[in-house]
């Protein structure tokens, strides 16, 4: 496994909500991308965000890791939820909010906030 | 700046190949999707952008009965796994239900 991939893996693993994406949550850049946003933010949902636009590599080995052929995705402790469509059908039908209290427990909006990571930086330094 | 006119041919060729794309696509999409969901009772897929690339597929079949919203999706994204690798779709929304 290259050290991006295992660096990806470790976002998804040990974040509570990953978010992968065209652009960042200031600078979305595809409309995808920005209806996931929009449904984990109305979810209050502590999102880790990952630009995959820098780097094609990133979004080659995040799909061989999730099965996953599009972008935005969407993780919740580890396992995938789902790109755009769903997070916004989950978040309007209520079902999001219930997966995170679910899996990350009830008081998860408390603290919530945004985070960016850099997967190539990470890979670089380690 | 050219003339006035002679925007004109070169902006209907263009809206005319853009036309034409899109019809291709979606019909390869559309029958790529007939034939792993031949019980669909709903089968449409749109070019949201008339640029051939931007799709929505939307779809009703027995077949999806008993699985996740995620499950579901990726039988779509399987079925069109080809066109989602050589570029055809640049984006994809996918909205799916079972019948019961």
């Amino acid at each position: 496994m290259s050290e991006l991939q295992s660096r990806i893996k470790d976002v998804i693993e040990n974040e509570p909500v990953a978010l992968f994406m065209k652009g960042t949550p200031q600078f979305v850049m595809c409309g995808n991308s920005d209806r996931a946003l929009r449904a984990l933010r109305e979810a209050g949902a502590p999102v880790t965000a990952v630009n995959i636009l820098p780097d094609p590599a990133i979004r080659q080995e995040l799909q061989e890791v999730s099965g996953w052929p599009t972008i935005p995705q969407v993780f919740v402790k580890g396992e995938l939820v789902g790109g755009a469509d769903i997070a916004q059908e989950l978040s309007e039908s209520g079902e999001l909010a219930k997966i995170l209290a679910e899996k990350l427990g009830s008081d998860y909006r408390d603290g919530a906030e945004e985070r960016v990571v850099d997967v190539l930086a990470e890979a670089r330094a380690s | 700046m050219g003339r006035p006119g002679s925007n004109g041919p070169s902006l209907l060729r263009k809206r005319l190949r853009r036309l034409y794309h899109g019809g291709v696509a979606v019909e390869r999409l559309e029958s790529l999707l007939q034939d792993a969901f031949p019980d669909a009772q709903e089968l449409r897929v749109e070019d949201r952008t008339g640029g051939g690339d931007h799709f929505q597929v939307t779809l009703t079949a027995p077949s999806l009965n008993g699985l996740s919203l995620l499950d579901q999706h990726r039988r779509v994204n399987d079925a069109l796994a080809e066109p989602l690798r050589d570029g055809t779709i640049h984006e994809l929304r996918i909205k799916t239900r079972g019948t019961t």
